[in-house]
């Protein structure tokens, strides 16, 4: 009895210590990137999941700074002239009245190139997205899309950040 | 008679409703260059609201029906699909269309390592991402012109083509040490970076010795690298001699393009001479001598 009570502690206090870090990601869109059809130098393994996890971050920070029309929440994630667009678009939408509403149905992603020295990698994102433009509380627009971006993306001290994202037609 | 007129009445109301669905109409072009700006026509009268939703953002703004609307060419500085809006009441009439990047005018050239050794096969990488005035990511093909040359020697150069908005290349750095111009080229638009040759290790780096006043002095030959370039002053260079006494080690600096050291009471011993990975030769000196 007294060993079932102590694994029961030990199995909760697990819990406890995974919990925060559990509850971050199971918020982030799901991202599925794919490392083995890229030019320039090979995509470690530890290398695909941190980029895959901040591609992830910078997509659900980009979907609230553009609903709650906070352009402080950009920073964190892109950097460059990709901070410089959504901050304008965030300002330029809540000087409108209006905010944009993603629901993230999730990204495949494929990496096209990884630059020899490190510094950059460009990934083609086909996502799946359901947007919608409310002008103040009413939605004027609300559409399922699947849309084709490609991103640049480059190291920086702690974690990988977006200095672009383009959409680009389907090919 | 009565089943003819209401039957009347019900085709007349859907010819109106379809009219006024028809006078709603936008018709845009199906895309654009970023920054050109456009009109778009759009049917009707009155007053509306019109929202211009793009890659990065929306728009809004009251407009009078009848007549083109003019998005202006700031609002259509990126790249990406935009959908265009127009609301009268509760109705809306919408179209949409792309922006695509305009010719070059910028780009991002990232040439690595800012130094390293002649001669080192594929050790000079250059990637450019070409862009456009508005920072757009340009993903048509395009040709970039990559450029390598030191002083007046022969420059290597090679023209790749953008794939996915990239172009980027390796080459071998040349024989000649010196200040390597890296130029890479897209349109009009030309990038230069230096990258800064230095000689590579020594090659049949040799010693001769002498008695000194003290023991014996070690003077290497002129330390060149196997492209015959001057090893540049400064580089350490380490002579032993190991003898019954034991071993010992002297490291001198490269100067004047040689290095030398003495020493001091030596009276049997095996003196060799090594820089970096790199062994030279080795003397004896004194007894089997």
């Amino acid at each position: 009895m007294k060993t079932l009570v102590v694994a029961l502690a030990i199995a909760l206090l697990a819990g406890f210590s995974a919990s925060p870090a559990y509850a971050d990601d199971a918020q982030l869109p799901n991202v599925q990137l794919n490392a083995d059809n890229g030019g320039g130098r090979p995509v470690e393994e530890l290398t695909k999941k941190a980029l895959a996890r901040d591609y992830a971050k910078a997509w659900r920070a980009l979907a609230q700074a553009l609903e709650q029309n906070r352009a402080d929440l950009i920073g964190n994630d892109f950097t460059g002239i990709a901070e410089e667009k959504y901050a304008a678009a965030v300002a330029g939408q809540a000087k409108a009245g209006l905010r944009t509403r993603y629901v993230d149905r999730g990204h495949k992603v494929d990496v096209l190139f990884y630059s020899p020295e490190g510094l950059s990698i460009e990934l083609r994102d086909t996502a799946q997205l359901e947007r919608q433009v409310l002008d103040g509380d009413k939605v004027i627009q609300s559409e399922q899309v699947t849309r084709h971006y490609i991103a640049l993306m480059t190291p920086t001290e702690v974690r990988w950040k977006v200095r672009l994202l383009q959409e680009v037609p389907g090919q | 008679m009565k089943n003819f007129t209401l039957g009347l009445l019900l085709i007349a109301t859907c010819w109106f409703a379809a009219y006024a669905a028809h006078g709603a109409e936008l018709k845009a072009p199906e895309r654009i260059e970023a920054g050109a700006g456009l009109s778009i026509s759009a049917g009707g009268n009155g007053e509306a609201t019109l929202y211009l939703v793009g890659p990065a953002g929306a728009v809004k703004r009251e407009i009078k029906l009848g007549g083109d609307i003019k998005i202006a060419p700031e609002e259509v500085q990126n790249a990406g699909k935009y959908v265009v809006m127009v609301r009268t009441g509760d109705s809306t009439s919408s179209a949409s269309f792309w922006v695509m990047p305009a010719q070059p005018a910028r780009m991002s050239f990232i040439a690595r390592p800012s130094r390293l050794p002649v001669a080192l096969s594929n050790g000079i990488s250059g990637v450019v991402y070409p862009f456009d005035k508005f920072h757009n990511l340009i993903v048509q093909p395009q040709p970039v012109t990559f450029k390598l040359s030191v002083g007046e020697a022969q420059a290597t150069s090679r023209t790749v083509t953008t794939r996915n908005g990239v172009a980027w290349i390796s080459l071998d750095s040349s024989r000649k040490v010196g200040p390597a111009q890296f130029v890479a080229t897209v349109g009009e638009v030309s990038e230069r970076r230096v990258v800064q040759q230095m000689a590579a290790d020594p090659c049949n780096l040799r010693i001769k010795a002498q008695p000194s006043k003290q023991g014996v002095e070690v003077e290497t030959d002129l330390i060149r690298d196997c492209s015959g370039n001057p090893v540049p002053d400064g580089t350490i260079v380490t002579f032993t001699a190991v003898s019954p006494k034991g071993k010992s080690s002297v490291d001198a600096r490269i100067k004047k393009g040689v290095a030398k050291t003495e020493l001091p009471n030596l009276q049997e011993a095996t003196i060799s001479v090594a820089s970096g990975v790199v062994m030279g030769n080795e003397i004896r000196w004194g007894g089997s001598r």
